[in-house]
């Protein structure tokens, strides 16, 4: 694809917010530019190209965030989402795909054919994969006053799931832990915060182990073991996942 | 008896019903209660044989008065029967809900004393697990043949989906394995389920907090293989319950002899899981691709073929449909393209109208080309030229011809024939050889056939 802006030998890096990634964009636009690399803090080290620190001005990323929702829901989802995406790379990827689209209006989104319009949709649906994974697979436990989880997702999912089980419980507390990125998504009295976190305590309540106990008892009590096919189980649930879910567990001997 | 032991009969005693889905719905949680229900459902987990877990599948008993055949919970079965009290239920649902087990419960059960009676027990445990435990989740409830028509209706208030399972593909198969059932007690449900839906769907319209019965609409399921309907029949059969009936879903579940009877295939017979899994191929057929029972079987071929999808095997018969322009062919010409779904079909037509799509482009949009490249033409001109051979090796379902590895200990490991692989594979691994060796020569054998077929 062409823009009106060539490629340049130049590193962004930035402080790897959302807002920080606007304003890369912006300074994009403001250079006719399209960068080599954009980059985070925690990659900073390794660029080959000549290095631009861009500060992140809530001003300019408001302006930029303005033109993205101009741009309708379905370019404004693949940017914010796809940048949930825990993946090097993810931000050059999104940023040419941004310009693109304010290049060429909003049907850019649906050209899967090109390369930047399908390497940002891949990021998308990486992410939203993960998260209706987790809005199914996770499992809570009661923790003290409230429910609770531990999850080890690959991409920042937690924003996904915050509706769902919101609307689930529409009166409960909860907290789920992403131990992969050390935030916490917290839910208690009706009011959402995302919360920076080393652990989660406390740990589950005693009868906890009762519940696990029943559900892993119906769960194996469901196999019909003359089709036992366990490629076919491992297909729809990733081993990955398997940490996180209390009947994938083996059975503690006693 | 322990609650853990009841739950453990009980839900072995339900495992066979094949529905385990929570879809069809949207009903976002409101305070005061627990739980939404999505359009889409929700899978929770998957079984060791490769099955969604959705709903806290259970019988309210399995204290049965009648004596269906094929069916482990029949009075003359010694089995251990145990029985939930509507408490009990709710406990376990509520638990398991907002433990993100489940997505909502699915109440089946076995006769006890009459229909009448079971079906008020189930109404009883419904009702108050919406009422006092203001559970708004997912619930699918079974109406039992042969109930009160003012039962199902309450039922039905309280539940979002409901199913009546036929049983059996035919009436002369139900006389005969299930003397205490009869047609007209298993459609009579079913007509009064698929009007009602309908009636309170018109309702909801005008005016929104009319009472929903069954929003979620009516499924139901038979069990193949026990008895010898053809697959025609079975598929015909399945459309006019589709029309008549306005189905959401029609189940098949393979028959697993349970115990010796002259009137049922032998116990040792496995249960026919490949035919199984082409009904549903064909069922999607029906239901997503705009294709009809008459297209997919005729008198001629009235069964499957083991090694094809019935959408390849209607593709080779059909040589004068291909191949497909991918820029200018119509949806429904797009969607008889083997190896091209729905969802396929659907980024095809919004990228096209942006681009002319080649092989590259038609990959990057995510379509699998393994197959679909020998039926199609991008820009007039076709992907690749295959031999025959190559053709029939793309279109043979691998399914037929699985074969997974089964642990004995640490350190050894023997191949196994899947459950699902084609009946001469578990014939051959049966009689002794490899079962590798046996899917290999499968394998050969359907790809000569094929091949020469082209
Ligand atoms: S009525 Fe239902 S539970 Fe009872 S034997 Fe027949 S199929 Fe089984």
């Amino acid at each position: 694809m062409s823009y009106q802006a060539a490629v340049k030998d130049v590193s962004y890096c930035y402080d790897g917010s959302f807002q920080g990634f606007l304003c890369c964009v912006f300074e994009s636009f403001s250079q006719k530019e399209i960068p080599a690399a954009v980059l985070p803090p925690a990659e900073g080290q390794t660029s080959l190209f000549p290095q631009r620190d861009i500060p992140t001005r809530p001003d300019l990323a408001r302006r930029v965030a303005a033109g993205l929702e101009r741009l309708g829901p379905s370019v404004r989802e693949r940017v914010t989402t796809g940048f949930l995406a825990d993946e090097p790379g993810k931000e050059l990827t999104l940023l040419r795909f941004a310009r693109l689209c304010f290049e060429r209006g909003p049907s850019a989104a649906r050209m899967l054919g090109d390369a930047d319009v399908s390497a940002a949709f891949a990021l998308e649906r990486a992410v939203n994969n993960e998260g209706c994974k987790y809005i199914e697979f996770l499992r809570f436990e009661q923790r003290g006053t409230m429910l609770g989880t531990i999850i080890h997702p690959r991409h920042n999912v937690l924003p996904l799931l915050r509706g769902h089980f919101c609307s689930r419980l529409p009166d409960e507390d909860f907290m789920i832990f992403d131990a992969t990125h050390g935030v916490a998504l917290l839910r208690r009295s009706g009011k959402v915060c995302y919360m920076q976190m080393k652990q989660y305590t406390p740990a589950p309540d005693p009868a906890e182990e009762d519940w696990q106990a029943l559900w892993k008892r119906f769960f194996h009590a469901l196999t019909i073991e003359e089709r036992r096919n366990t490629a076919c189980q491992q297909n729809h649930v990733p081993k990955r996942y398997w940490q996180d879910m209390c009947e994938m567990q083996p059975d503690q001997g006693t | 008896m322990e609650l853990m032991d009841k739950l453990e009969i009980l839900a072995d005693a339900a495992k066979y019903d094949a529905a385990c889905t929570s879809s069809g719905l949207d009903r976002a949680g409101r305070p005061g209660t627990t739980g939404n229900t999505t359009f889409a459902g929700c899978c929770h987990t998957f079984s060791a044989d490769g099955r969604c877990v959705s709903l806290l599948k259970v019988l309210m008993t399995n204290v049965c008065a009648y004596d269906c055949a094929y069916c482990v919970n029949r009075r003359s079965n010694d089995v251990p029967r145990a029985a939930f009290t509507p408490r009990e239920l709710c406990e376990l649902t509520m638990g398991f809900y907002r433990r993100n087990y489940i997505e909502g419960l699915f109440l089946s059960s076995a006769v006890l004393l009459d229909p009448d009676y079971t079906t008020e027990r189930m109404v009883e445990a419904l009702r108050l697990l919406r009422e006092e435990y203001r559970f708004g989740g997912y619930i699918h409830a079974k109406a039992i043949p042969g109930a009160d028509p003012q039962l199902v209706e309450r039922l039905g208030l309280l539940a979002d989906r409901l199913s009546v399972n036929i049983e059996l593909p035919s009436e002369t198969s139900l006389s005969r394995l299930a003397p205490d059932k009869h047609k007209a007690g298993i459609l009579r449900p079913m007509g009064q389920i698929a009007q009602r839906t309908a009636q309170s769907r018109r309702e909801l319209a005008v005016y929104r907090h009319a009472p929903a019965f069954a929003p979620a609409g009516q499924s139901t399921q038979m069990i193949i293989g026990a008895t010898p309907e053809t697959d025609l029949h079975i598929l015909r059969l399945t459309e006019g319950l589709y029309r008549k009936y306005s189905l959401k879903r029609v189940f098949f579940s393979a028959y697993l002899p349970v115990v010796p009877d002259p009137r049922l295939p032998a116990v040792t017979a496995k249960p026919p899981l490949l035919r199984e899994h082409r009904l549903y191929q064909a069922d999607w057929l029906l239901r997503f691709y705009q294709f009809s029972a008459a297209e997919i079987l005729n008198e001629e071929e009235p069964n499957f073929d083991p090694y094809l999808d019935p959408k390849c095997n209607w593709a080779l018969r059909h040589p004068e449909f291909f191949p497909v322009e991918v820029n200018t062919a119509t949806k429904a010409q797009l969607l008889r393209v083997p190896g091209i779904g729905p969802k396929s079909v659907q980024r095809i037509l919004i990228a096209r109208r942006q681009q002319h799509l080649g092989m590259d482009e038609l990959k990057r949009i995510g379509v699998v080309l393994k197959r679909a490249r020998y039926f199609i033409t991008c820009n007039g001109k076709a992907p690749v030229r295959g031999t025959r051979a190559e053709v029939a090796a793309a279109l043979l379902d691998p399914n037929a011809f699985g074969v997974g590895m089964r642990q004995l200990s640490l350190d050894d490991f023997l191949p196994t024939a899947l459950p699902g692989a084609a009946p001469l594979v578990h014939q051959l691994a049966d009689s002794g050889m490899d079962a590798r060796e046996a899917a290999r020569i499968a394998r050969q054998e359907a790809l000569t056939c094929l091949t020469k077929r082209l």
